[in-house]
């Protein structure tokens, strides 16, 4: 016997506690689950493979003074860094990948981008010799790496790169019929033929929209700062980074080195906001779900605390322990309902919000559906205890005059 | 009917043991109609309580239609209370949140009775205590009397056998207190056994039966068949200086 009927008159009749609990309820679903849609967003984000072996790699940069050949000494050292024990490979690249700074361009299936049929897709792109692709630790899958004979060094109009390795990404979006590999793309009115194809190599920005389209291209030029990366094994890492400023120093002394820094260091300080962010709104979650918890347990309590001798007068007239707990169970689920209906409702609109105002993808009902029924099973529990105990008063209560 | 047989209630503190009740017997028919009286704190409301089954006994015997209480589980023991025991309180104990009809059909939900039986029982009970017409009224809209005349509905709409009365009039004036005890006596003269604590010498004595606790004993017992008679007889067998509390 549910007395449904009953129970949602006297709802009605007790107004304001039925409302602040709703309320509560409708803003903890709402809360909760925009909260929790954009934290697994964010963790998977986070947790996205880069295709590098993030903690065996490390970069630096360097800016040079003085009167120095600045390729011999990028050379000198390269051959240096290759040289330290522990130092599996070392490359001097033009930027570097995860590290928030870099370069992009359109790269165009037709030499004049005007042409109708031209098509053209968006990719981050860096230079490096020969040993780029095995010092960042990337997985060639199909083609080759680069010959020593392709790298250009020092770029020009007059001789240009004729050759790259990209993304599979990058070529699976120029190419979707998946048959890229030597095919030419044009990099402004430049052809250049795509020699090897790596299985996942992130650009710069782990944000953008094109995070997985990269290019590499075989040259090597000076520019401001130098950027060097150097895989090492995991374990001596650290060690390692200790060195470098001194040993490169040795090399050459006029010139300042920036600290060494990981990949995964360099991905984290990247995405500094974004776990701060995800931990903000797993705070907001505990606290909304502890609030509403203490709140149904409270308001329980406060309602049995009102109605001891109600429940003692039905306990007299025939109720069993379990009809008292059915009862606030039967209640609280009532408001509950309401509340969730109201909360999704409010979530779906706030994921709306988010979408237009802030780009966020737009919210999975999934998340809407589990968390109504997460705050609903924390409802039903959080009652349970004060209805327990509302069932313990004794149907004696009835008689007496207090 | 009821049949109690040394019957003793201890209530046990760290300190203090207090007996409620010690050794009380008694034979209630079906049909007949008792008022029990006695001074504050004599036992009386104890009595009600173990003969309602609100509250259990330390020692003794209780049948209630040859159904040995003390058996019972607590679920045995709800169930029997709402099959065959009407409640009548002091402070009438309706559910404020619920309208009339609502509070007369409490008892009704809990037997499981279906919803037009239910309808049937309430409109009828409200009908016969004057008040059918005021069915969606919550109960703080009516007056002290007219809150005791929905118990007794609430009370007869379970078509009990058995009614237990727990100062009915007491927070009545002596009008609504005379309607409602012309009602019971309605009540019993359609058959069921009444069972009435009371303070009230005026109402003890229009009932058939009297009897009185007193220090938690069955302190005397007259069956009066005129009501002209004097109510009150001394016991012989009491221990005047018998004391309900012991350090």
């Amino acid at each position: 016997m549910l007395e449904i009927k009953p129970i949602f008159n006297a709802l009605l009749r007790s107004k304001v506690s039925t409302f602040l609990l709703l309320v509560e309820i409708a803003i903890t679903v709402a809360i909760v689950s925009v909260a929790a849609f954009v934290i697994v967003d964010r963790v998977n984000y986070l947790q996205q493979e880069t295709g590098y072996p993030e903690e065996s790699l490390l970069h630096f940069s360097v800016l040079t003074f003085g009167d120095v050949d600045r390729m011999q000494q990028i050379e000198l050292d390269e051959q240096m860094l290759r040289n330290i024990p522990d130092v599996e490979n070392a490359v001097f690249m033009q930027d570097v990948p995860l590290s928030g700074s870099g370069s992009a361009s359109s790269f165009n299936s037709q030499p004049d981008p005007e042409i109708e049929n031209n098509k053209s897709v968006r990719a981050a792109y860096t230079a490096g010799d020969e040993n780029m692709i095995d010092t960042l630790g990337v997985n060639l899958i199909a083609g080759r790496d680069f010959n020593p004979d392709e790298i250009k060094y020092g770029l020009s109009m007059e001789n240009p790169p004729t050759v790259i390795i990209a993304s599979k990404a990058f070529v699976d979006e120029m190419f979707p019929e998946g048959d890229g590999l030597g095919q030419t793309v044009y990099f402004g009115p430049a052809p250049i033929k795509i020699i090897g194809i790596v299985e996942e190599m992130k650009g710069p920005w782990l944000q953008d929209s094109r995070a997985d389209n990269m290019v590499i291209f075989p040259y090597v030029e000076v520019r401001s700062f130098d950027h060097y990366v150097v895989r090492t094994n995991p374990e001596e890492r650290t060690a390692i980074k200790r060195q470098i400023e001194e040993l490169m120093l040795a090399n050459y002394d006029k010139r300042v080195i920036n600290p060494a820094i990981g990949f995964d260091e360099a991905k984290a300080q990247y995405n500094a906001g974004d776990i701060l962010m995800a931990r903000m709104l797993m705070v907001i979650i505990v606290v909304l779900i502890m609030i509403t918890i203490v709140g149904i347990f409270g308001l329980t309590l406060f309602n049995i605390s009102k109605r001891t001798k109600q429940i003692g007068t039905r306990r007299a007239l025939g109720a069993r322990k379990s009809d008292i707990v059915k009862y606030f169970l039967v209640e609280n689920a009532m408001v509950c309902i309401v509340g969730l209906v109201v909360g999704s409702a409010g979530a779906v609109y706030l994921g709306t919000l988010l979408l237009q105002e802030y780009s966020l993808p737009a919210l999975d009902n999934a998340f809407i559906l589990y968390t109504a029924g997460f705050v609903f099973l924390i409802s039903l529990m959080s009652v349970l205890v004060p209805a327990n105990r509302a069932a313990n008063i004794s149907p004696s209560i009835a008689t007496r005059s207090i | 009917m009821l049949s109690m047989k040394n019957i003793s209630k201890v209530y046990q503190t760290e300190k203090v043991r207090t007996h409620a009740l010690r050794d009380f017997d008694l034979q209630v028919n079906e049909g007949e109609f008792i008022a029990v009286t006695g001074p504050s704190g004599s036992g009386k409301t104890t009595f009600l309580n173990i003969a309602g089954m609100l509250e259990g006994y330390s020692s003794g015997e209780y049948l209630l239609d040859d159904v040995n209480v003390g058996q019972l589980s607590d679920n045995q023991r709800a169930d029997l209370r709402n099959q065959k025991i009407g409640f009548i309180f002091q402070g009438f104990n309706l559910i404020p949140d619920l309208n009339l009809y609502e509070n007369v059909e409490v008892p009704l939900r809990y037997r499981g009775i279906k919803s037009a039986e239910r309808k049937r029982r309430i409109e009828e009970c409200l009908e016969k205590v004057g008040l059918g017409s005021r069915a969606k009224h919550l109960p703080q809209q009516l007056s002290g009397g007219q809150q005791q005349r929905v118990a007794i509905a609430r009370a007869l709409a379970g078509q009990p056998r058995f009614l237990l009365a727990d100062e009915p009039t007491g927070n009545l004036d002596s009008l609504m207190a005379r309607q409602v005890m012309e009602l019971l006596e309605e009540i019993n003269r359609d058959g069921a056994t009444i069972v009435m604590v009371t303070h009230d010498p005026e109402l003890a004595r229009r009932a058939p039966r009297n009897i009185q606790v007193v220090d938690g004993q069955l302190a005397d017992f007259t069956l009066y068949q005129s009501r002209e008679k004097d109510i009150l007889t001394p016991n012989p067998q009491l221990n005047p200086s018998s004391n309900p509390a012991e350090a």
